[in-house]
């Protein structure tokens, strides 16, 4: 068995991933007064995912409302990017989560498709 | 003489300053989702299509990486429609699976004994308590109408796999 997961690993390289990190960031002050901030990494090892969608939530998963450069993030196959997201207001206290999630072109026509979604959670 | 004694010294020194470069590593908690395995609907009869290999399909699977036990729970949701398909005039009814298959510790079996299924059966919700890498199986079937047959065309469903910190 665990040779068998061995071999999975090795041969993984087709594996296509999603990663975003970190797992718990911490809100820090902006360069703008009554604007908190927080720094994330967004890494695309998915081929057939170009776009990756931010988000914030609050603990009851509704949406809360913050600024980035794009909430759509073109992004590369193998690509690294630094996120800033900027709260003010009742965003500081009540965002809980942030999440990106992969977006999925509608020319893409395999019969199943996997969208990925990864929430940070902020402490 | 002195000259020949000075050059083991020499030499002794020149290793120590080569063998003082450092490389530094961090691993952090992190959550990696990666779709192992597209899926493939197979059609077995004229009014089903299914993802199982007994039904003629390939079950998607998707790879959890966990760097870090109890970081993160996993959150998986299948489709209940379909994202884009030849006009339906009937209703299809979805059902679905999800287990953790392969897994790099077999303490990760506590994954299936303790997870929790919602959403009419299309949300299955895994504490990540072990780290480690885990597969999990998706089945998919979608039932139209009452015995009636799909049109043909092409057709596209959605896995949602999610990582949520704990």
């Amino acid at each position: 068995m665990r040779l068998l997961v061995l071999l999975l690993l090795l041969i993984g390289g087709y594996a296509n991933a999603h990663q975003f990190t970190p797992t718990y960031p911490k809100l820090e002050l902006s360069h703008m007064p009554g604007i908190m901030k927080a720094d994330m990494v967004l890494f695309n090892d998915r081929k057939e995912i170009r776009y990756y969608g931010v988000s914030v939530f609050d603990k009851e998963w509704n949406p809360v409302r913050f600024a980035t450069q794009s909430k759509i993030i073109p992004i590369n196959y193998k690509e690294r990017k630094y996120l800033t997201i900027y709260l003010s207001g009742k965003g500081i206290k009540k965002a809980k989560y942030i999440c990106s999630k992969s977006k999925i072109l509608t020319s893409i026509s395999t019969p199943s498709i996997v969208s990925s979604r990864i929430c940070s959670k902020l402490k | 003489m002195k000259k020949l004694l000075l050059i083991p010294i020499l030499a002794a020194t020149a290793n120590v300053a080569g063998a003082s470069i450092p490389i530094n590593g961090f691993i952090e908690s992190k959550c990696v989702i990666q779709s192992d395995t597209p899926g493939m609907f197979g059609n077995p009869t004229v009014d089903k299509l299914s993802t199982k290999s007994a039904d003629g399909g390939v079950m998607p699977i998707i790879r959890y990486d966990i760097v870090t036990a109890s970081k993160y729970k996993a959150v998986i949701t299948t489709p209940t429609n379909f994202s884009s398909s030849p006009n339906l005039s009937d209703s299809v009814e979805w059902t679905s699976t999800t287990v953790a298959g392969q897994m790099s510790d077999s303490g990760m079996s506590v994954f299936n004994t303790d997870k929790s299924i919602y959403n009419n059966g299309h949300t299955t919700e895994f504490d990540l308590v072990k780290a480690g890498s885990v597969w999990f199986n998706v089945t998919s079937e979608a039932e139209y109408g009452y015995g009636k047959a799909f049109p043909s065309g092409n057709y596209t469903a959605l896995i949602v796999a999610e990582c949520i910190a704990k």
